[in-house]
């Protein structure tokens, strides 16, 4: 009896053991290349370091932060980090609940439509912007479109001139490119609904406008709220359609947003003390956006049993 | 069994609603996939023809010229070529490694009881929500301090895995049937063995997700090549895209051609596994564990 506790306890040594091998080399990396960095960023914060200078980098305390929080450029990004997600995140969650709703009415052709929304999603974010680029050109595309609708042949609508239309195209392009993966999303959570549930709303004689707000739209209230967050924290990280905008002649004052703000500051300013604060003020921002994500999708979870 | 008809006659009310629906989801398909049909139409036109009043749509003859000009590259130094081969191999070892390495760690956070494993998947967890862009100084610095800046090294090793790869897999492996293991264990197989023969075969579902997530990611990544990369040689096609889209004698078509070279593989996934992308952006919605 007590030999077979002893192996049984060998067992679990050796199972231990084989747990920390394997978990061991992810452990390494995400301590060298998550956690120091992060804990870098904010140690470079403090302290007035530039890039390519000789200079021993000068202990600041907390002056690159509020630095920051007086400086006109710095709220500029994030108004225009905030125009922009706003702008984005909003029509993202509400189109992509829309189609969901419409593509999984049909009986016919869902898996086209499907494919057909979520292929400009297929393409990376630089070849969106580029196919963006020609078509909002003044002789492009999207003036003769809009034109063609108004009835107004000629109007250049100024897409990539003009501080509103700048920054209404770079939202256009986010949202083209994300619609139909969060339409995926929603009917990934659709699906997962019970038909028998729709089938009783029928019996019952309940049209589909009202299956859909009573049943559906009910059920899918996690998956809309992950989404909403998702999309949000996906808008704050948006890079590289504004990148393209700016490098091809768009002002960049209305697209500026903090990650395009960190590069130039970083990389063409060489001000690394003052890139690492931005940083940990995105960081912040997406910490508080995350701890919502989690707690709303623990609160919300869903049972049909 | 009797089937009940539900479906009664339909009221001229929904039909009008029903043909609404149709419109719409119709109007918007051929909007969404417009500018992805001026891409391919464009590749094919002159330039003076993709900037024409109104746009024609359908070539007239086929221009090849602009995918010889997107290939040469408006120097002829055939650099393009050189960039996507850089984007093949850093797509491809990234994604190897990032399977590989999140399987290895989800198989060890799933099935091996150790003290301090719930602390340790906590803490691959919380780096979830330290977001690139905040970190990507840090790591610059760290990489350029190892000499591995404008190298495929410093361009691949710090995605070498990641922690939604760890959930995924973990996710995947924890219902695995542990009597299999156990089996194997009493026919003598080793861990490793067991983990490289019986798991990884058999989570082939969520292998083929992540590694579509993660080759995607990559082949997308600009961030990160824009901050290392230094030459011609070892420029990536996002950034080759860039460059193109600056130069002087680059015409439209040309343009658009790069664009749909650089668009192939991910089109040519797409409609080979289309199942794999779909069930991709799906994992938000599950809501296990």
């Amino acid at each position: 009896m007590a030999r077979k506790r002893r192996v049984h306890r060998g067992i679990e040594r050796k199972k231990a053991i084989w747990g920390w091998i394997f978990v061991a080399p992810s452990l390494l990396f995400f301590s060298l290349f998550s956690f120091y960095p992060i804990a870098n960023a904010f140690y470079t914060s403090l302290f007035k370091k530039d890039l390519l200078s000789l200079r021993p980098p000068k202990f600041v305390g907390i002056k690159q932060y509020t630095y920051l929080l007086t400086s006109p450029t710095f709220w500029n990004s994030v108004k225009a980090t905030a125009i922009f997600t706003l702008g984005t995140f909003i029509p993202l969650v509400v189109f992509s609940l829309i189609f969901a709703a419409f593509i999984m009415s049909r009986k016919r052709f869902q898996k086209f439509f499907q494919m057909a929304y979520y292929s400009p999603a297929v393409l990376s974010s630089v070849v969106a912007a580029a196919i963006w680029l020609l078509i909002l050109d003044p002789r492009g595309l999207a003036n003769q479109f809009v034109n063609l609708l108004m009835n107004s042949p000629g109007v250049d609508h100024k897409w990539l001139a003009s501080i509103g239309m700048v920054r209404f195209s770079t939202i256009l392009v986010y949202f083209w490119k994300y619609v139909g993966y969060f339409t995926i999303i929603f009917i990934a959570g659709m699906a997962s609904i019970p038909r028998s549930l729709h089938e009783a709303a029928r019996i019952d004689g309940a049209n589909s406008w009202q299956a859909f707000w009573r049943i559906t739209f009910p059920l899918i209230k996690p998956t809309t709220l992950l989404v909403s967050v998702v999309a949000m924290i996906q808008c704050l990280k948006t890079f590289s359609t504004q990148y393209l905008f700016v490098q091809s002649g768009a002002p960049r004052g209305p697209i500026d947003v903090i990650t395009l703000n960190i590069y130039y500051t970083a990389i063409r300013d060489h001000r690394i003390g003052r890139a690492s604060a931005m940083s940990i003020i995105l960081f912040a921002i997406m910490l508080f956006f995350t701890w919502l994500q989690l707690r709303v999708s623990k609160s919300e979870e869903v049972s049909y049993m | 069994m009797m089937t009940i008809n539900i479906e009664k006659k339909k009221k001229p009310q929904s039909l009008i609603i029903d043909i609404f629906i149709w419109f719409f989801l119709i109007g918007f398909a051929i909007i969404i996939l417009a500018p992805l049909a001026f891409m391919f139409t464009a590749s094919l036109m002159p330039s003076s023809d993709v900037m024409r009043l109104p746009y024609p749509w359908i070539p007239k003859t086929f221009y090849w010229q602009n995918f010889w000009q997107a290939i040469r590259g408006n120097d002829g130094s055939f650099i393009y070529i050189r960039n996507i081969i850089n984007s093949v191999i850093v797509a491809v070892s990234i994604t190897l490694s990032t399977v590989f390495l999140a399987a290895l760690t989800g198989y060890g956070l799933a099935k091996f009881p150790f003290k301090g494993r719930n602390v340790v998947f906590l803490l691959i967890m919380t780096t979830m929500m330290i977001p690139f862009e905040a970190i990507m100084i840090p790591l610059y610095l760290i990489v350029t301090s190892f000499g591995w800046q404008d190298s495929y090294t410093g361009l691949i090793v710090p995605f070498l895995t990641n922690a939604f790869g760890v959930f995924l897999m973990r996710q995947y492996l924890i219902t695995f049937p542990d009597e299999v293991i156990d089996a194997a264990r009493i026919d003598g197989a080793s861990e490793f063995g067991i983990f490289w023969r019986i798991i990884m075969p058999n989570s082939m579902p969520a292998v083929a997700t992540l590694a579509i997530l993660t080759f995607r990611s990559q082949w997308d990544n600009l961030l990160w090549p824009l901050l290392v990369v230094q030459s011609e040689e070892m420029k990536t096609i996002p950034l080759y895209i860039i460059k193109f889209s600056s130069e002087k004698y680059t015409n439209e078509g040309a343009m658009m051609a790069v664009a749909v070279i650089a668009s192939l593989p991910m089109f040519i996934l797409f409609f080979t596994l289309s199942k794999y992308f779909l069930s991709g952006s799906a994992v938000f919605s599950s809501r296990k564990g």
